[in-house]
């Protein structure tokens, strides 16, 4: 296991540097610097920013310098927000992002499971298509549409809950529900698809053959199986949870990482772009490596490190 | 089993109601519950007279959305609205804009101007404090304006803003030592600036942000002192920020010390930041916002025709211009009856009626009407497609060439552009036989190309810093900096220079128009639409005006009764 | 001996969109304690519906008995509720599945999965239960019980999964096991070694069998009794002798003829029986061998034979049995150890 650990790390740091290496050099290639506003900028002041922020240099020796940062977990600072590093920016703002994803995700595998199980359960009767129904609206309506609905009913009309911002635990329920429906419809389907498959196999005839009750054989015997898609679907999930936060986080008005990430290719804030950048890979990658592990746990088919076999 | 069939129809009908309920909401909520609705009187925002009648509501805080992070809080250094927009409430200038658009004391208790009305001496009045207690001094002005001039401090993008002074322009190219500019503090409240020549705005400028003092005392030497909210940051306006939650929201008390406490009403300010404007208007409607649209934050398209018809939307001038900026180095755009061909075959009127709705003043002129008043009217007639034709022809004549090449229209990514864009298109095309091909880049790779001389027709913005024409006219004074166009005239910059010596207003106001009068015969843009100011807020939201120059003075602000 | 087991004209149909489908139709046989009774018949026959039936593991709806009753130690299984059947299945009668590879949960080690019966039908704690689960692997025969008794079926081969599903079968002591297909997936070898288990432990337990199967090779290695069934009836049973020997319904000797004989020359023909099996939602009105037989007559395609009792083992349904009609011998490939004919 330390060693499958290992060589998974190894590959993290080397995907680490390809994609610090191809977004350094993306981000140069594009035009419109850091700098230009409506205003025209004085040579004189223009020239004096550019030193400063060390645009300068020859290209290699701002990647170099570049990457020794990165190595020590210094991004540097913000060009657009001065006084702002870049690391006090994504430690100010991934909390947000955080919480809400956990929420998100949270809603997304427990609705999305029932949904699924009960759909599965009373397959072809109503149950399963209003489960179905709610699940196609889910994957079909855009997140940006539903969160604007889910503000004019919530909010507006019904005054239940803040339109937007996060202030409190009630701020981050119509955010992290907008950002949960899609992949939460995509679960369901695929949870119920896989039950369906699981309910007509032969294990869970042998399972009835031995005088379990309904209740046991789902829970005990179908479920657990026929997660294991929905398990595998988790890194996808991931990243669904953290691009639709981009989305979300602007309508919401969240201060989050999504926003930041956004607002800082709009700014050409060279530095934000790259920090962000690299702290979204670095998630990504080890949520997958995660993912994978949870795998191994729960389907004993699956030899995640090699364990030594019999 | 054809239940199953309808069951599924339900659901679906089910959720489409959702949705058409959700599009035809706005006229619904805005025709129920009064709180929302406010009649529109001439665009201010109904105030009653003096705040003696009304009741004040016990709760004197005042939620506004100033839509993103400010990216500097450095009155030296900031550079767009949503910074000046803080920084208006918790700084003070020498002199402050009033409700009725015209400077008057602030810090400056007196204010006496020379003879040849090159040289102004401002007395600091007493009481000005800052927010630590130390006074306010004439050293604090000189301090923070030649740090501005100062050609080693960073991100100084507004220092042309100090250049009327004598010699600021060359101290912030380094060819002169800075105390050779000529802003001298003569003792603790007595401070005497000259000016490279008489400009009669000058006392609108020091309004301005990049005017500001800051305490010298406490900044000097440091660098990073406007970044946070900490003890470095010392304030002399009528708010101090008590927290600023980075991209979150900023929050402003009332200083006590404050010279003039007591007309302030207000206690607290918050000041969201929520992009979206969408959301900005979900927040006006739910309470969370007592403010939404011009100066900080924006009211989306679609929604301004509801708001426009049950009332509530305040409508005000904005001393700006929306153009397209012809490139006239370019074929064809180098030949001036092209030119005006082009932009006289334009219907302002109907891009106003249908697409931006707004309420804008078709624009025929370079200077807004609310400053020039005849440009109400303009230079030439809106639309006038047989004039356009002639002159088409004329100038393709003069060109020698018998077909229009295809002409490519460039803007930055918006919905509005693109829309105001593709009509411009359409108008072109059926009017001159145009073929037009449309182009869109992102807002700062569009600067870079704008910048670059890489287009034909570019769309362009100008908002006034301060209200007089000038501010318009010395865009184009010579090619470079703000001025796209790559025209320049000798005659016109004359014409310029004299105006900046002249010291009676009627007459200099003569050259100025003169000056317009031969801008608008050599037309290297063609002018589209004055913008204004959009803007909702709650009736109880009373004594704030949104200013033609686009800013907001909450001193005077207060919440009624309700 | 009593019988434990009597089916009775039990008629099992099926709703589906094309229409009610007749798997089984009016079906009698019983079962005697410590016997094994083999079911044979093609697919399609309805011999996996009649077993699965026995313990009510058919979905209802679309399944529903249409008729008949199935005594179990007296009771009548079909008017018994869902409560009672979980009390009934795993403890008294139990069933083994023909694809070990796929009966088996991947998610849950053998151990558990032997244990859960014993938990609830037994009252064991866990402890208890592992023991004897381990008690129960060493007796069908898996080496090194204790380790692999925590292992998952992924890490058995199929003849050592066919043994756990014979242990988790017989773990609550069951009067009945049926076992559908046992080793239709599994090679030669291993086949002989399951059969032999069985009939081991029906030594030690006395548990009775019921075997369904398609092939005669295990039909004759493992049963005392056999059944024959065709479109959904049962058209001959007997004693293994009896239907091995002296066959006398066509089917059974098409099902004889077709398997190849030890003693049969290499290049001689395998006789396969011509045609296909009926459309049971639409099943005919008389026998349903009619089609494919090629001793076929008028009366048989429009009444039902009667059965005719050979002697008290063996009854055949046929028409040809009737003394209206002719005489016919059994084809030369129907006749398996050629001499020993009994008349």
């Amino acid at each position: 296991m330390a060693r499958y650990l290992l060589k998974r790390l190894g590959f993290i740091l080397v995907s680490l540097f390809f994609i610090v290496t191809i977004t350094f050099f993306l981000m140069q290639a594009a035009p419109g610097g850091p700098f230009a506003s409506e205003r025209k900028l004085p040579p004189v002041i223009e020239q004096q920013m550019n030193e400063q922020y060390g645009l300068n240099d020859p290209l290699y020796q701002q990647y170099f310098d570049y990457l020794v940062n990165i190595v020590q977990w210094d991004f540097g600072p913000s060009f657009k927000y001065v006084g702002q590093s870049v690391n006090d920016i994504i430690s100010r703002s991934f909390p947000y992002s955080l919480i809400l994803g956990a929420e998100a995700i949270f809603l997304a595998l427990s609705i999305g499971i029932l949904l699924g199980v009960i759909a599965a359960l009373k397959h072809n009767k109503f149950g399963d298509y209003f489960a179905m129904v709610i699940a196609v609206l889910g994957i079909s309506v855009p997140s940006f549409i539903l969160a604007s609905v889910l503000q004019y009913v919530f909010a507006v009309k019904l005054e239940m809950l803040p339109v937007a911002r996060f202030e409190s635990f009630a701020h981050t329920i119509l955010p992290a529900i907008a950002l949960a429906t899609t992949p939460l419809a995509f679960i369901a389907r695929l949870m119920r698809s896989s039950m369906l498959d699981v309910l007509n196999s032969d294990y869970i005839k042998t399972a009835k053959a031995k005088g379990l009750n309904e209740r046991i054989v789902t829970y005990r015997h179908a479920i657990r199986n026929a997660i294991l898609p929905v398990v595998s679907y988790l890194g996808p999930l991931v990243v669904a949870i953290l691009t639709g936060s981009f989305v979300i986080e602007k309508i919401f008005a969240i201060p989050g990482l999504g926003n930041e990430f956004v607002v800082s290719v709009t700014n050409r804030d060279y530095t934000v772009i790259m920090g962000t950048t690299v702290f979204f890979s670095v998630l990504l990658l080890v949520s997958i490596l995660i993912v994978d592990l949870i795998y191994g746990l729960v389907d004993p088919r699956i030899k995640v490190a090699g364990k030594g076999d019999k | 089993m054809n239940w199953k069939k309808w069951s599924l129809l339900l659901a679906l009908v089910f959720a489409m109601s959702i949705f058409l309920a959700a599009c035809g909401g706005d006229d619904s909520s805005s025709n129920e519950g009064g709180d929302d609705t406010d009649t529109a009187e001439e665009g201010s925002s109904g105030e009653e007279g003096d705040s003696g009648e009304t009741a004040l509501a016990d709760d004197q805080t005042f939620n506004v959305n100033i839509k993103t992070e400010p990216p500097s809080l450095h009155p030296g250094k900031a550079s767009d609205t949503t910074s000046s927009a803080v920084l208006d409430q918790i700084f003070e200038g020498l002199t402050r804009i009033n409700q009725d658009g015209e400077p008057e004391n602030a810090m400056a208790s007196d204010i006496q101007t020379s003879e040849d009305l090159t040289t102004y001496t401002f007395t600091i009045r007493d009481g000005a404090t800052w927010s630590n207690g130390d006074p306010v001094t004439a050293q604090d002005f000189e301090y923070a304006w030649k740090w501005v001039l100062n050609p080693d401090s960073p991100d100084t993008d507004y220092a042309y803003q100090l250049y009327p002074i004598k010699n600021a322009a060359e101290a912030k190219a380094g060819d002169v030592p800075l105390d050779e500019v000529g802003i001298t503090a003569k003792d603790d409240k007595t401070l005497v600036v000259e000016l490279a020549q008489p400009t009669p705005y000058f006392l609108q400028l020091t309004a301005f942000h990049t005017y500001y003092p800051v305490n010298k005392n406490v900044v000097d030497g440091k660098t990073e002192w406007a970044t946070d909210v900490s003890e470095n940051y010392v304030t002399n306006g009528p708010f101090t920020m008590e927290s600023w939650a980075h991209k979150d929201q900023i929050v402003l008390k009332k200083n006590a010390d404050y010279w003039d406490a007591e007309n302030v009403k207000l206690e607290t300010i918050n000041m969201y930041m929520v992009e979206d404007e969408n959301t900005e208007l979900q927040m006006y409607k739910n309470g969370e916002l007592d403010w939404a649209g011009s100066p900080t934050g924006s009211i989306p398209l679609a929604a301004i025709p509801s708001l426009k018809e049950d009332g509530s939307l305040n409508i005000s001038p904005k001393a700006g211009i929306y153009y397209y900026s012809f490139n006239t180095e370019v074929e064809p755009f180098n030949n001036v009856n092209i030119r005006k061909a082009f932009a006289y075959a334009i219907n302002r009127q109907g891009i106003v009626d249908s697409i931006t709705k707004g309420e804008q003043q078709p624009a025929m002129a370079l200077v807004p009407p609310s400053i020039f008043e005849e440009n109400k009217e303009g230079y030439f007639e809106d639309n006038n497609v047989e004039k356009a034709k002639e002159l088409l022809e004329k100038g393709m004549e003069e060109l020698g060439i018998d077909k229009l090449p295809v002409v490519k229209v460039t803007y930055n990514t918006d919905e509005g552009h693109a829309a105001i864009a593709q009509a411009i298109q359409d108008m072109w095309r059926e009017n001159l036989g145009v073929e037009v091909e449309l182009n869109n880049e992102e807002w700062n790779v569009f600067l870079d190309t704008m910048g670059e001389g890489n287009y034909q027709v570019g769309r362009m913005g100008w908002i006034a810093d301060f209200n007089d024409a000038i501010n318009f006219l010395e865009i184009f004074q010579s090619v470079g900096g703000n001025n796209y166009t790559n025209w320049e005239n000798e005659e016109y910059s004359a014409l310029l220079e004299k105006s900046r010596t002249e010291t009676d207003p009627d007459a200099r106001r003569e050259i100025l128009r003169e000056a317009e009068a031969l801008f608008m015969e050599e037309l290297p843009l063609a002018p589209i639409y004055f913008y204004t100011n959009l803007w909702l807020n709650k009736d109880y939201v009373k004594g704030i005006e949104v200013s033609p120059m686009g800013s907001f003075n909450l001193k005077w602000g207060y919440i009624a009764e309700h | 001996m009593d019988k434990i087991l009597k089916v009775n004209d039990l008629s099992v149909s099926f709703d589906t969109y094309g229409g009610e489908v007749k798997a089984v139709r009016g079906v009698t046989f019983d079962l005697d304690e410590k016997e094994t009774l083999a079911i044979v018949g093609e697919s399609g026959s309805g011999k996996s519906v009649t077993a699965q039936s026995i313990m009510r593991l058919i979905p209802m709806p679309p399944g529903k008995f249409a008729s008949g009753s199935i005594e179990f130690n007296g009771e009548n299984v079909i008017e018994k509720s869902e409560k009672q059947m979980e009390g009934i299945r795993g403890k008294e009668i139990s069933m083994i599945f023909q694809d070990p590879m796929t009966s088996l949960n991947p998610t849950m080690t053998v151990g558990k999965q032997i244990a859960e019966g014993l938990i609830k039908h037994q009252n064991m704690s866990k402890k208890e239960a592992h023991h004897r689960g381990v008690e129960l692997l060493k007796l069908v025969g898996i080496p090194n019980p204790e380790a692999r008794i925590k292992q998952y079926p992924h890490e058995f081969s199929g003849g050592m999964r066919q043994r756990a599903m014979i242990a988790i079968a017989l773990a609550c002591n069951p009067k009945v096991l049926i076992a559908d297909e046992p080793t239709t997936a599994l090679d030669v070898t291993i086949q002989a070694q399951i059969l032999d288990l069985m009939r081991d432990l029906q030594d030690q337990t006395g548990t009775s069998i019921i075997l369904i199967t398609h092939d005669l090779g295990v039909v004759a290695n493992a049963a005392h009794r056999v059944a024959v069934m065709y479109g959904g009836k049962i058209v001959e049973t007997g004693n293994v002798d009896e239907i091995f020997y002296n066959p006398k319904h066509p089917y059974t000797w098409g099902l004889l003829g077709s398997m190849p004989k030890l003693d049969s020359d290499s290049d001689e023909e395998l006789q396969a029986i011509p045609g296909s099996p009926p459309d049971l939602a639409d099943p005919p009105k008389g026998c349903p061998f009619a089609a494919r037989c090629p001793y076929a007559m008028k009366v048989c395609e429009d009444h039902m034979p009667e059965y005719t009792e050979l002697s008290k083992t063996q009854k055949t349904a046929c028409w040809l049995l009737d003394e209206r009609s002719p005489k016919v011998e059994p084809p030369e490939s129907a006749l398996v150890g050629g001499s020993k004919v009994n008349e």
